[in-house]
Formats: structure tokens, C-alpha cells, sequence
């Protein structure tokens, strides 16, 4: 897609300067998102928030985004979109290059996850407005370093196919209290655009964004003056990513062609040790071998065929003595996942509900191209119960809000028998029905969608059975949840009846029949003729802790014995304090008591904080047992999941070392979109460049 | 079919059942009330009454499970308040004991239902009637035309004689909930036979037809399933007047429960069955093959009356022959009819053909 978008910008930047903007436009609308009124609206908001994002992030800021629509003229379908955040800014000379330019060559050079692969960026914008209003888009930016702010009009020449600033100046800029604004950018802009809701709409957009941007404060005043917020839910700001080099399994040949002739290493060997991830000094060796090129041949100076055989040898079609060239995989921590809690939290604040379950699966690869799946389900009352559940695509933290069909996502989520899992679905295949949503999250450093659009992902084997994985693990988290609430239920019941039905059947009949109260220790045993497990998982306010109680009935006439184990958030940086009984880690989040004994008709308790969480982290403790006699309120302990939880520990723990092994690439920090330098850049407009 | 009302008798039987909980306890297990099975399953005929009664299959309600250990609960509750009725010289309604179960705290109802239910059991453990208990349902009893003379005591302790035909209006003599001695005797008649009939339409179509003095009997209207007050007097009238019972029904699956429960005993009283049954009742129509044989405008059997056709060929009270062909009839030709159905030949066609034809086939016209 890169190359292609870059293809065509330099086509108009050279030899077809003379082809006008709105014919561009009206050519290649569909990918740039402005193909109808009511998506033109969609697209301009989502340029705005993607750099909003990206520059916060960058920065380390974390983000206060505005964002109003107002009808201007309803007749003529014009809206005016204001934009603010708290980001950085943008430096008053660089303005003009990130409205008023494309902006391809940034992207594809480095290669890491990243919002902005999407459109023209915030360019298309300018020439949006531009094109059905004439009017130019106003842009307010204040930098910390600087004591006032800028405003300008950025507008264009459609004759001459230019940008061009106007009403230049410099201001005091206040927020809404009055107290100055030391950062931001403030984008005005008018368009012929039609606002609507449901499910694509602005408002559907910002939700969804919220969701998997939890550290984001959104607040969003829509055409009727209505006012919609959703609150930062984290201060945690996602982490940073690096840029890796590309890998060879993932790399085309045009790709391949322009990084050979861009190259000044003087040996094939040095260039491919320096430029692609994953390639040892022995591996350098071996593709030069295979591809019948000397280790000292020149990239620079490589004709054609010489650039397709070290392709055929990076893809494995050349082979040394029968074997492909074995590569080192590429390192994952270009990535950057939402994680567990967060999209707990994220599903939280937008739908109110009481459960969740999430699943992030270890980082893998295909073709070259690191990938990692995770995905979300919330699950509760508050959600209508006998229509589909909703679904929410992401890929690299961008909604994706049409043609949900043809989404390779979407077809995972299908693939899932979701009636073993306690959800309704017609023949075991399809969108399941139920009080519930689904969100899945692609992070990649190289998403694949069906069509320019870029709204569906196409399909991907690889990434297809990790997403179906993902589903599969997290359906067993709901249908234990749904389990679990039902016994639940039935133990409160058993409760009440010994403690408040007995007592009175006693009293009554009695009463009744004139004669005394009768002792009811021997009814009870036979009544619950089990040993009781009761969880609390509750924050503290005072201590600002998770407190932790386990209780453990014995209501059986025999002694028990019994190992207890619970899962907590080791993984997401808790620590588990005040823990007097002690016991032992069994695995990664698993810890274990031991329970010698417990006599008939006594409880042993359990009792912990867990330290370094927020408020509505965790709420909930699974509790495992280890012995003979079933425990109500708690799940026999499945040895093999144990062993799974320790495996893919070891896995994370490998793939951190592999990624110590090749320092990522030093990523230097740049206000959004703004490249400086031959980075393949080029002015769509033919300006000054 | 007499019956004798004696509170200290009903005294010692509520207790009897709160004594099984109370040992259970002491004896370390959990509290217990024992019942006869109340389905069809557990319903045998038998001989010497002429009637269905509940079989000797019992189960047990233990307080091993949330539910019935609230229902045990609620049983003590309902025989410590049947006792203060009982020593008070008080009655309520089923209704009113409901609400009145808003004062017992863990004990009390979740709905109505819960409590008839309960005050059921209670019969059925103890062999009262709820009578017995001071207890009256919220239904009301039937209709009735016809030159019958009854005597009822009055709120204020007085004997009236009413005739069902000269002292009353065009709704006929209204029958009371209680229709025991003590209440209600039957004094005289000129009457042939009793017909019941399920519909209103239908009752009050003969009344303005005549077709009581025509054909000299007393009309009953049952107002679909009949109270048991309904069917209790229609047993006296039966049995102390020795009258001949016939009933008029639509011809559809319900409507064949309804003659069962007139005639053999319901399923939900079959441990009252001899005070409420009459034996000797038969079933004029709407038969299935009067559909055919009339021509009568009928609907289509739905799914549900296909279910509670079939569940009737397995149920005991309809295992002779003539239901048997009946049942299998109505299914087969899957059509089911309303009595007022026979109006399709005007307005006197069941006055002047369709009833004389019927009754001329058993003698009575």
C-alpha cells in the first residue's frame, strides 16, 4: 500500500503536476475516506484523534482530546469540525509541511506498529474542506517552549496546486478556565459532510477509540449540542514502541529494489547484516551463497536479477544444501499491546457491565512480520440479550467500523462454537447472540487489509488460528464465570437455608408443638454435606489495596485436608502483601496454600492485600483446590493448565532475552508526520519543495 | 357422601405434619414433609368409591434445598394461622392469607399460586378439606336454572328457601363456596336430569330459548373448569336426588378434562375425589364426531391441543374404550369445535334438533 500511495505522489509531484487536485480526490476517495457526506465527517475526526494519539504518546503526554461538530449549514450539508489536544504542538515552521503535505515516506522506512498507515493523514482534511467549501482549515499550535501560540489558515491553490498560509499570527491561548495553555493543537475546520449515528458514526468512532486508548480523556460534543466523555481510565501510557528493521520473510521486491539502490554499504554482507532484523553474520553469509552473489558485490551496483535472487533466497526458494537459509525471528518488542487490565478497563467504562474476560497472546510472526492477538469480552446485563454481540474491531488501536463481514476477525470470532461457552448461536457457527461484546485487537507491524478502504483484514492463516486461540481461551473464561456465578448462587442458597430457614423451621414447629428448641448441628452437616469455599475480592479505600479473604467451611463429618490456590496479577506488576499464612508461588499469578487440617464444622480462612493496583484492577479471585472432596465456591485444580501457565512463562521469558540479543533501532523523536530530510517526501501541492 | 367437621380432629392432623419435621431435627436429619405424588401418574380408580384417588406413591419435601425448605417454612406458618382461625371462629380468603403471609418474615408467599399450592398439600396430608381449615377460594361457584327448591343459611343465621327457577333472575341462583350441610340443603325438585354447561353464551342461549321448562331440568353453568363447589353440588343433587348428570361441552381436548373432573375426579383433588365426583355424569357433547356428523364450523387443532390429546390417552380416567376412539377421533380428523358452533343453523337449531337428538339417544328426552 505504501508503495503504492508513494507511487502516486510522485507521479503527481513530477511529471503530472497539472492534474488537479480534485481530480485526485475524486480518484482515490475510497481509500482516503471521503467517498460519502457521512464518512468524510468519520474520516476528518479520525485523522485528528490518530495524530492527537500518536503525538501524545510520542511526547509521553497524556492525552485531553476535544472534539465538536456543529452544523453550520443544514441545508448544504456543511459541518465545522473543531479538534483540540493537549499534545505537544507543532512548531510554527512545520506546520505548513504537516497540513499541507503527503506524508509516505515516513512510514514504511522504519518499520513499527503505528496508527497513522491510514489515508493521506490530516492532509486529506485540508483539501476536503478546501475542495467543498473553498474555505482554508485554521490551525491553533503552542509548543511549552514558546510563549504564545500560532494561529494560521492553511488553505490551497487549486490552481497551482499549492498550499498556502494566510492570516498568519501569534496569540495568548487560554483554556476553557482561563488559565494559560502550555501545549496543544487546535484544528477548525469546515467540510461538506452529513452526521449521523449508530454504528458508523463519529460517536461509535471516539467510543471505540476510548476503549482501547484508556489512558486517553475524550470528550465530544456532538451537532445537537449533546455532550459525551469518557474518562481516562489509566495513568499508564501505552508503551513505547521501537522501530525494528525489516525482516527478510516479509519483504517484497520493489521494497528490496529501493533499499539496494539507497544503499552506501560497500559489502552485500554488512548491508544485510545492518538493514534487515533477524540476519546473522553466518546467515549473511549463507543468503549471499545462495543466491549466487559475492559477499563484497556492491548493492548499489546490483542489476535486477541479482536484487530476485537474494529474494528467492530470503523467501527459501534458494536453499543451501537443501535447506533455507535459517533466520533468526524478528524481535516482538516493536509491538505494542493493549494488555489485560487495560482492555479490561477500557470495556469497562464504555459498557456497563460486570464481567470480563480478556486473553493477549504471546507475539509471534508471519512472514516476517511480528503480529500479536488479543481480544476482549464483556459480558453482563446491562447489554441487550437477544441480539448479535457487538463487535469491536482494532487494528493497531484503529477502530475498524465497516464491512465487518469480510474481516478476517470478524471470521474468527464465527469459527468459535460459542454455545460451549454459554453464548446463544444458531447452528454452532456465526455471530453469536447474547448480553455481550467482543472486541478483538490486532497489533502488527504490517496489517493486511482486503481493499484500499482498509477497513477489513485480509485473510491470514497465521493470524487467523492465534485470534481463534485467543477466543477459544477467553470463551473458558466466561463459561467459568458463568459457572462460577451459579455456584455462587446455589452456595448463598445453601447459606440462607442453614443460617436463616432451619433456625426458623426449628423455632416454629416448636413453638407449635410446645416443646423445646431443637439442637441443629446434626441437620446441618447432612444438609451441606460439603466443604464450602467462600472468595472476597474487594477494594480498600484507606489502604488503597485489593483485600483478599478466603474462607474454607468444612461441613462434612470427617476432617479434610486441602491445598488452596488463587490467581492474582502477578503479570500486571502487583505485589501480594500481608499474606500471614504464607504458602508458596506455583506458577506465574498462582499462588499456594497448604490447608493440613479442618475438622467438621470448622472454617480456615485466607487472608491478603494485593498492593499496586487501581481500583477496579481485579475484582474477582479464582480459587483452585488440590484433594479428594469436591470444595463449592472453588474449581478442582486442572494440573494442565498449571503447566500451560508455566510454559508460556518461559516463553515470555525467552522472547524478552532474544530482544536484549539486537538493540532495536534508536526511534527519535518527531512532532507527528513531520519528516525532515529525503525521506522520500513529497509535496502532493508541488510547492516549495 | 357425608362429611363430619371436627376442629380437634383437624387440630391433631396439622400437628401430626409438623411432628415429622420436628423429630427429623432432633434426630439429627433434615426436616421432612411426605405427600402423595400429585400427577396422573399416581391416580388409580377405586372400586368401592366410584372414583379416582391418589395411588399409594409418595414424596418426600426435605429441606436439603432452598426451596422447600421455605415451603416447610410456610406450612408451619399456614398450620400455626389455620389454628388461630380455628380457635378464633374466623375463615379467610386464599387471597387474604397471601397477604396476610407478608407478616411471617422468611415464611412468606411468593405468589398466590404458592400459597393454594401449599394449602393443597395440606389437604392432601391431612385428609381435611380446607373447609376444614377455614380457608375459601377466590372463585366463584356456578349458575344455576331450574325448578329446584334450596334452603341457605344466610350471613345473619337465617334459613332461606329460594327456588332456582320463581325467586330468581334471568343469572339464576348463584352457589355459594361452602355447600356442605351446615350451609346449604337440598329441599325439593321437578326436574328429570341436570345439564352442565361450560358457556355462558351457551347457558343463557337455552335459558331464553325455554329449554328448561321444556325439557324439564335444571341448567348448571360451569364457567370453564368448574369450582369445586360447582362440582360438589352437582354430587349432592346427584346423589341425594338420585338425578341423572349430563354435560354439555365445546368438543376440544380442555373441554374433555373438564367432564373427567366432573365425573371421575381432578387430578389435583383426587384425594377429595368422592365429595366432588359424580360417577354416572355423561358426556352429551361436543363429541368428535358430531363435527363430522353436523358439520360444524371447527378450527384446527393447535400444538398444544395435540399435546393434551395425547397426554389423555395415557391418562387413566379416559382409558376406556369410548374415550380412547373419541381422543384418537379428534386427532385424527384434527379439527376441534365450540358449542356455539351449532348456531351455524340458526339460533333454535340446538334448542329444537341438536340437544333433542342427543338426549333421545340416552332416554331423557
Amino acid at each position: 500500500m505504501c508503495d503504492e500511495m508513494s507511487g502516486i505522489a510522485k507521479k503527481m509531484a513530477s511529471n503530472q503536476k497539472q492534474i488537479a487536485i480534485s481530480e485526485f480526490f475524486e480518484k482515490n476517495k475510497h481509500f482516503l475516506g471521503f467517498d460519502s457526506l457521512q464518512r468524510s465527517i468519520i474520516t476528518a475526526v479520525k485523522e485528528a484523534v490518530d495524530n492527537s494519539l500518536d503525538a501524545c504518546e510520542e511526547a509521553r503526554i497524556l492525552p485531553d482530546i476535544k472534539i465538536k461538530i456543529s452544523k453550520i449549514d443544514s441545508k448544504k450539508d456543511i459541518l465545522e469540525l473543531v479538534a483540540e489536544d493537549n499534545g505537544p504542538g507543532i512548531p510554527q515552521r512545520s506546520i505548513e509541511k504537516v497540513f499541507g503535505q503527503l506524508l509516505f515516506g515516513s512510514r514504511f522506512h522504519a518499520i513499527r506498529q503505528s496508527r497513522g498507515q491510514q489515508g493521506i493523514g490530516i492532509t486529506g482534511v485540508v483539501m476536503y474542506s478546501q475542495l467543498t467549501t473553498g474555505k482554508p482549515t485554521n490551525v491553533v499550535s503552542k509548543v511549552a517552549s514558546e510563549a504564545t501560540a500560532v494561529t494560521v489558515n492553511i488553505g490551497l491553490d487549486t490552481r497551482k496546486n499549492k498550499a498556502v498560509k494566510s492570516d498568519q499570527d501569534r496569540i495568548i491561548w487560554e483554556n476553557e478556565d482561563l488559565s494559560p495553555k502550555e501545549h496543544g493543537l487546535k484544528v477548525t475546520t469546515r467540510m461538506k459532510a452529513k452526521y449521523q449515528r449508530g454504528r458508523q458514526s463519529v460517536y461509535q468512532y471516539l467510543r471505540m477509540t476510548s476503549i482501547v486508548n484508556p489512558h486517553a480523556e475524550i470528550t465530544f460534543v456532538d451537532p445537537d449540542g449533546e455532550k459525551h466523555h469518557w474518562p481516562r481510565v489509566t495513568e499508564r501510557l501505552p508503551r513505547k514502541v521501537d522501530a525494528i528493521k525489516p525482516h527478510p520473510h516479509g519483504i517484497e521486491l520493489g521494497q528490496l529494489q529501493r533499499m539496494c539502490r539507497e544503499s552506501k554499504d560497500s559489502r552485500l554482507t554488512v548491508f544485510l547484516r545492518q538493514n534487515f532484523s533477524g540476519v546473522s553474520m553466518r546467515a549473511a553469509k549463507e543468503l549471499c551463497e545462495a543466491s549466487e552473489l559475492p559477499i563484497t558485490a556492491k548493492p548499489k551496483t546490483m542489476k535486477p536479477d541479482q536484487v530476485r535472487s537474494l529474494l528467492e533466497a530470503f523467501q527459501g526458494e534458494r536453499m543451501l544444501g537443501g535447506k533455507p537459509i535459517k533466520l533468526l525471528s524478528p524481535p516482538t518488542n516493536c509491538l505494542s499491546p493493549i494488555e489485560e487490565m487495560l482492555i479490561k478497563k477500557g470495556l469497562s467504562k464504555t459498557i456497563d457491565s460486570k464481567f470480563v474476560s480478556t486473553m493477549t497472546r504471546a507475539p509471534t510472526v508471519s512472514h516476517g512480520n511480528p503480529f500479536q492477538v488479543e481480544v476482549g469480552l464483556i459480558f453482563g446485563d446491562g447489554m441487550v440479550a437477544d441480539k448479535h454481540v457487538e463487535i469491536l474491531r482494532f487494528a493497531n488501536r484503529v477502530p475498524l467500523m465497516y464491512q465487518q463481514g469480510g474481516c478476517l476477525l470478524t471470521k474468527a470470532i464465527e469459527s468459535v462454537d460459542w454455545r460451549q461457552y454459554g453464548l446463544e448461536q444458531a447452528g454452532g457457527k456465526g455471530v453469536p447472540k447474547g448480553p455481550a461484546a467482543i472486541l478483538v485487537h490486532l497489533a502488527s507491524t504490517n496489517v493486511q487489509f482486503t481493499s484500499e478502504a482498509k477497513e477489513a483484514l485480509s485473510d491470514n492463516e497465521f493470524v487467523f488460528e492465534e485470534s481463534r486461540k485467543a477466543m477459544l481461551e477467553m470463551g473458558r473464561g466466561l463459561r467459568k464465570h458463568l459457572e462460577k456465578k451459579k455456584k455462587m448462587a446455589k452456595t448463598r442458597e445453601k447459606f440462607e437455608l442453614i443460617n436463616d430457614i432451619l433456625p426458623a423451621i426449628a423455632e416454629k414447629s416448636a413453638a407449635i408443638l410446645e416443646r423445646p428448641v431443637p439442637e441443629l448441628a446434626g441437620s446441618i452437616t447432612k444438609i451441606m454435606s460439603a466443604v464450602i469455599c467462600n472468595e472476597s475480592t474487594s477494594w480498600n479505600r484507606e489502604t488503597k489495596e485489593t483485600d483478599v479473604t478466603i474462607t474454607l467451611f468444612n461441613y462434612t463429618s470427617r476432617a479434610r485436608s486441602y491445598s488452596i490456590l488463587v490467581n492474582w496479577p502477578e503479570k500486571s506488576g502487583a505485589s501480594m502483601i500481608a499474606n500471614e499464612r504464607g504458602g508458596r508461588k506455583e506458577a506465574m499469578g498462582i499462588w499456594g496454600w497448604k490447608i493440613e487440617t479442618l475438622d467438621p464444622g470448622q472454617k480456615a480462612e485466607i487472608n491478603y492485600s494485593l498492593a499496586n493496583l487501581e481500583k477496579g484492577d481485579w475484582t474477582e479471585t479464582e480459587v483452585f483446590f488440590r484433594g479428594s472432596q469436591d470444595v463449592i465456591g472453588a474449581t478442582k485444580l486442572d494440573e494442565k493448565m498449571l503447566e500451560e501457565i508455566r510454559n508460556q512463562e518461559k516463553i515470555l521469558a525467552e522472547s524478552a532475552e532474544n530482544s536484549e540479543d539486537e538493540p532495536p533501532v534508536e526511534s527519535r523523536y518527531e512532532p507527528a508526520g513531520v519528516v525532515e530530510g529525503d525521506t522520500n517526501q513529497t509535496t502532493l501541492f508541488g510547492g516549495d519543495e | 357422601m357425608a362429611r363430619v367437621n371436627d376442629p380437634q380432629l383437624t387440630k391433631a392432623r396439622l400437628h401430626s405434619v409438623v411432628e415429622e419435621m420436628y423429630d427429623r431435627i432432633v434426630k439429627g436429619e433434615p426436616p421432612t414433609m411426605t405427600l402423595p405424588v400429585r400427577t396422573k401418574n399416581n391416580i388409580g380408580f377405586d372400586r368401592k368409591l366410584g372414583v379416582y384417588k391418589y395411588g399409594k406413591k409418595r414424596s418426600t419435601r426435605d429441606a436439603t434445598s432452598l426451596g422447600s425448605a421455605k415451603n416447610l417454612l410456610r406450612a408451619l406458618h399456614v398450620v400455626e394461622f389455620i389454628e388461630e382461625m380455628i380457635e378464633a371462629g374466623k375463615s379467610s380468603t386464599l387471597r387474604e392469607m397471601y397477604y396476610i403471609s407478608e407478616g411471617w418474615g422468611l415464611g412468606k408467599f411468593g405468589s398466590q399460586n404458592e400459597s393454594n399450592n401449599l394449602a393443597e398439600d395440606l389437604e392432601v396430608v391431612t385428609s381435611c378439606l380446607r373447609e376444614d381449615f377455614k380457608l375459601r377460594p377466590e372463585e366463584d361457584g356456578a349458575r344455576m336454572i331450574g325448578n329446584i327448591t334450596i334452603n341457605e343459611l344466610n350471613r345473619r343465621g337465617q334459613w332461606m328457601t329460594i327456588n332456582a327457577r320463581d325467586d330468581v333472575g334471568d343469572s339464576g341462583y348463584g352457589v355459594p363456596y361452602n355447600v356442605e350441610v351446615e350451609k346449604i340443603e337440598l329441599k325439593e325438585h321437578d326436574v328429570k336430569f341436570l345439564m352442565a354447561i361450560e358457556t355462558g353464551g351457551m347457558f343463557d342461549r337455552l335459558i331464553e330459548n325455554g329449554f328448561d321448562e321444556d325439557y324439564n331440568c335444571g341448567l348448571i353453568h360451569l364457567k370453564g373448569q368448574p369450582a369445586r363447589s360447582t362440582r360438589r353440588i352437582i354430587k349432592r343433587m346427584n346423589e341425594e336426588w338420585d338425578l341423572p348428570v349430563v354435560v354439555f361441552l365445546d368438543g376440544d381436548p380442555w373441554s374433555f378434562r373438564i367432564f373427567a373432573s366432573i365425573a371421575y375426579g381432578a387430578i389435583k383433588t383426587a384425594h377429595i375425589s368422592e365429595y366432588l365426583a359424580t360417577p354416572s355424569a355423561t358426556y352429551l357433547g361436543i363429541t368428535a364426531d358430531d363435527i363430522l356428523a353436523y358439520d360444524l364450523p371447527a378450527d384446527e387443532l393447535s400444538k398444544k391441543d395435540i399435546e393434551a390429546l395425547n397426554a389423555e390417552l395415557s391418562d387413566p380416567r379416559f382409558a376406556d374404550g369410548w374415550w380412547q376412539d373419541q381422543i384418537n377421533m379428534m386427532l385424527e380428523v384434527g379439527k376441534k369445535a365450540e358449542q356455539q358452533s351449532l348456531a351455524k343453523y340458526g339460533l333454535d337449531f340446538v334448542t329444537d334438533t341438536y340437544l333433542p337428538e342427543k338426549l333421545g339417544e340416552l332416554g331423557l328426552a
